[in-house]
């Protein structure tokens, strides 16, 4: 029989990996096309830049006149929905995953698992 | 400069005691337990609060209170973008593997890392390069992190710069290096959660403090931008930086130290007033000795900034914080020398450049450094999402506490806290320090290392006495993370030393007397060996640490993380992602060593690289090698419902079964 604490963790490790990459899309998009004053290419890259392949983003280049800071927080505005909110949305998901996704295995050892050969008790 | 109050050094002394009361309780316990797995891993029974914050303790370092705050004093609010990804840091370094993890290293009583590398693929060699590897990264890392306790007592009791840094050094390795030794795992855990309340505590503490003395985020936000365009000089040695500010419209691009390329050269200064203004340097050809070497001094260029007929009237030079030497005469007197320290240059190098920064550019990214480097392009942006949350994964320090908590429910409420951790230490940090960048001096980047120090015991400690004692509780903060990372890595080391090459490959028949000694003098002697090492420390402790931390993720993530959730991955895959992740890792940082910058192959990190390197091995040797031993993947992936049928040993492991996962 496959091992439930297996079958969990990696259902909950799928699961973490697909909030992780949902994160990181949203965040990096944001942040890179709405909060930076020039998008230059990396000039220390070795070959060819990240930057030059994505082609030329100068339309998306700040001016700092345009800045705003939501809610009268004193925050900037692309740190605001770039970071703090999905920060804020990544914190709800994680509650709710502890809460009705995440299993409470028993990790503690059968007796035939603990008198398997090989096993050190420490 | 102020001096320390009475309130910090009483404080602080305070602490100290508690660390030390925690470790002898600990050592208490230690005498009526199994001595190696409470040493080392606390006899796997750590509730919620000591697995919350010994983990977030040990992850938050020297480089969350010193290196991050530096970070985000030279480069403003792109550093909240740079620590993004710990909004799912916490649940993804601890909910990914934890769980599972922990079981397997309760199979087979692993108490340390390459323990449980070794028994998941049965293979001696892969856990003896485990156990190197960790020795190697950690060393470096430690390096870093003894550099931050010395800098913090240094700057805390403001001792003198000649002999304050080998002070700070002596008492912070004294004390740390007792508590753990004497204490072990538990003492370790112990002082990471009075460590970690601390640090929760200082930081709610000095948040509202420090916005208001700042005047309000609206307004800090305001005066970041009316900052004339500035420029910090930053050349190796001791009183020789300059601050250069540009009293009116900005129609420079910055400054160059050029040697003339023969003896006995005076100072000039040229300045080209036909070039455009991007192109447009303030050239300083420094004088040289009758053998070439350069004489001039930060004061020298400074006179000669002032008295030029353009320039003077252009910009205002004056010293970064700390660089403006100070004599005392036998009566008491105090004269400020300035910057008295010879500009180097050698005669092989062209130029030293260094560039004006404007008050917006602390607003957005990609920030950038008096070099005129970007700071955050797109490749870095990518890389370090990925560093926080995925590259923290694989820490040996963090995994080797996930195998330490006693059940499912605490892993579940740890959780729960880490996360709450993290948001109220990271996000508070960037407030902080952007609002420090309006409060404090101009630092240079050798200096810009104090920055937390500076916030907790000069701008909070000039408010009077009640704040006196705030920032005596906040100085504690930055100290405690770096003792919280240092304890937890040196019982890294030596139990790698004694548990894993020692008891596992030379003499599995040791005593336990001889262990429990091997233990106490190992965790001495290694951290003798760093505070060595850190007498003459690299500047900049963020990039060390980021670079250990890459590396052990590189080295550690893939055979762990493959290995709990993909029954086909194989000893050989492992060994071949190890030592792929490491290789590529080190190689990409190797230019480092001979003043050569990072490879960042298409500008992105080799955090990046070493990940794709190591897993992608690890996958492609495994399918070639595979399928992996029945008996491991029995073991390992399947519930046994006897003995008989947890261990086909008996064929000596030669029977197989298919590694699809």
């Amino acid at each position: 029989m496959i091992d439930p604490v297996f079958r969990n963790s990696l259902r909950e490790c799928i699961f973490l990996l697909l909030l992780w990459l949902a994160c990181c899309l949203y965040t990096v998009t944001y942040c890179y096309l709405a909060g930076y004053l020039v998008h230059e290419p990396h000039p220390a890259a070795t070959g060819p830049s990240l930057g030059k392949l994505v082609g030329p983003l100068t339309a998306f280049d700040r001016h700092p006149q345009s800045l705003t800071t939501p809610l009268g927080l004193g925050v900037p505005d692309w740190v605001f929905y770039g970071v703090m909110t999905p920060w804020v949305a990544a914190v709800v998901v994680t509650i709710l995953f502890c809460l009705y996704f995440f299993v409470e295995d028993d990790l503690s050892l059968s007796s035939a698992e603990r008198d398997a050969p090989g096993t050190i008790h420490d | 400069m102020t001096e320390t109050s009475p309130a910090t050094t009483i404080t602080f002394i305070a602490y100290i005691a508690c660390v030390f009361v925690l470790a002898a309780l600990s050592h208490r316990l230690l005498a009526t337990k199994s001595f190696l797995g409470e040493y080392f891993l606390g006899s796997r029974g750590l509730g919620s609060w000591a697995l919350a914050f010994t983990f977030a303790a040990t992850a938050a370092s020297g480089g969350s209170f010193t290196g991050f705050p530096s970070l985000i004093y030279s480069y403003g609010w792109v550093l909240a973008f740079w620590i993004a990804s710990y909004m799912v840091a916490g649940v993804c370094s601890m909910g990914v593997m934890g769980k599972r993890l922990n079981q397997v290293a309760r199979k087979t009583g692993a108490i340390t890392i390459p323990d449980v590398l070794r028994d998941r693929y049965d293979s001696t060699a892969l856990g003896l390069f485990a156990t190197s590897t960790i020795i190697f990264f950690t060393v470096c890392n430690l390096i870093a992190q003894f550099k931050a306790g010395a800098l913090i007592i240094e700057e805390t009791f403001n001792l003198p710069a000649d002999w304050g840094y080998s002070a700070g050094l002596i008492i912070f390795a004294v004390t740390v290096i007792f508590y753990t030794a004497y204490g072990g795992f538990r003492a370790v855990v112990w002082t990471d959660v009075l460590q970690g309340v601390v640090m929760v505590l200082g930081i709610t503490l000095l948040l509202p403090v420090i916005i208001r003395q700042g005047g309000g985020m609206e307004s800090i936000n305001r005066k970041l931008r009316e900052r004339p365009p500035t420029l910090v000089t930053s050349v190796p040695g001791s009183y020789n930086d300059l601050v250069i500010q540009a009293r009116g419209p900005l129609d420079t691009a910055g400054l160059l130290y050029r040697h003339p390329r023969r003896a006995n050269a005076p100072l000039q200064i040229r300045w080209d007033a036909e070039a455009g203004a991007e192109n447009r340097f303030i050239e300083v050809f420094l004088a040289t000795d009758g053998e070439g070497r350069t004489t001039s001094t930060g004061n020298d260029v400074k006179r000669a900034i002032e008295h030029h007929p353009r320039l003077g009237p252009r910009f205002r030079v004056s010293f970064p914080y700390d660089n403006n030497e100070v004599a005392t005469d036998r009566f008491g007197h105090r004269t400020e020398l300035g910057a008295t320290g010879v500009i180097g240059l050698d005669s092989d190098r062209s130029a030293e450049r260094f560039v004006f920064l404007h008050g917006d550019e602390a607003l957005f990214g990609p920030g950038r450094s008096h070099r005129g480097a970007p700071f955050h392009p797109l490749g870095m942006a990518i890389s370090f999402f990925f560093m926080w949350a995925i590259t923290g994964m694989g820490q040996p320090g963090t995994m080797l506490r996930l195998m330490a908590f006693k059940d499912s429910r605490t892993l579940k409420r740890a959780i729960l806290t880490v996360t709450g951790f993290y948001s109220m230490v990271y996000l508070p940090l960037v407030f902080i320090f952007v609002t420090a960048r309006v409060l404090i001096p101009e630092l240079n980047a050798e200096n810009s290392d104090k920055a937390m120090v500076l916030v907790t015991t000069r701008v909070v400690g000039d408010m009077g006495l009640a704040y006196q004692i705030l920032g005596a509780v906040l100085v504690a903060a930055p100290f405690a993370a770096v003792m919280s990372t240092v304890d937890s890595f040196l019982l890294m080391i030596s139990s790698g030393l004694v548990r894993d090459i020692y008891q596992r490959t030379i003499n599995p028949r040791v005593s336990d007397r001889t262990v429990k000694r091997a233990s106490y003098a190992t965790t001495v002697i290694v951290g003798m060996v760093v505070t060595l090492l850190a007498t003459r420390p690299p500047d900049f402790l963020q990039r060390i640490i980021v670079f250990t931390g890459s590396g052990f993720a590189a080295t550690f993530l893939c055979p762990v993380m493959l290995g709990l959730y993909w029954k086909g991955m194989t000893r050989q895959g492992a060994l071949s992602a190890m030592v792929g992740g490491f290789t590529v890792m080190v190689g990409f940082f190797l230019p480092t060593l001979f003043g050569g910058s990072r490879i960042d192959l298409l500008g992105l990190h080799p955090n990046l690289w070493g990940l794709f390197v190591s897993f992608g091995l690890g996958f492609l040797v495994s399918k070639g090698t595979g399928p992996a031993p029945t008996h491991l993947v029995e073991r390992y992936f399947y519930k046994s419902s006897s003995p008989q049928r947890s261990l086909s040993t008996e064929d000596g492991g030669q029977s197989r079964v298919d590694g699809s996962a």
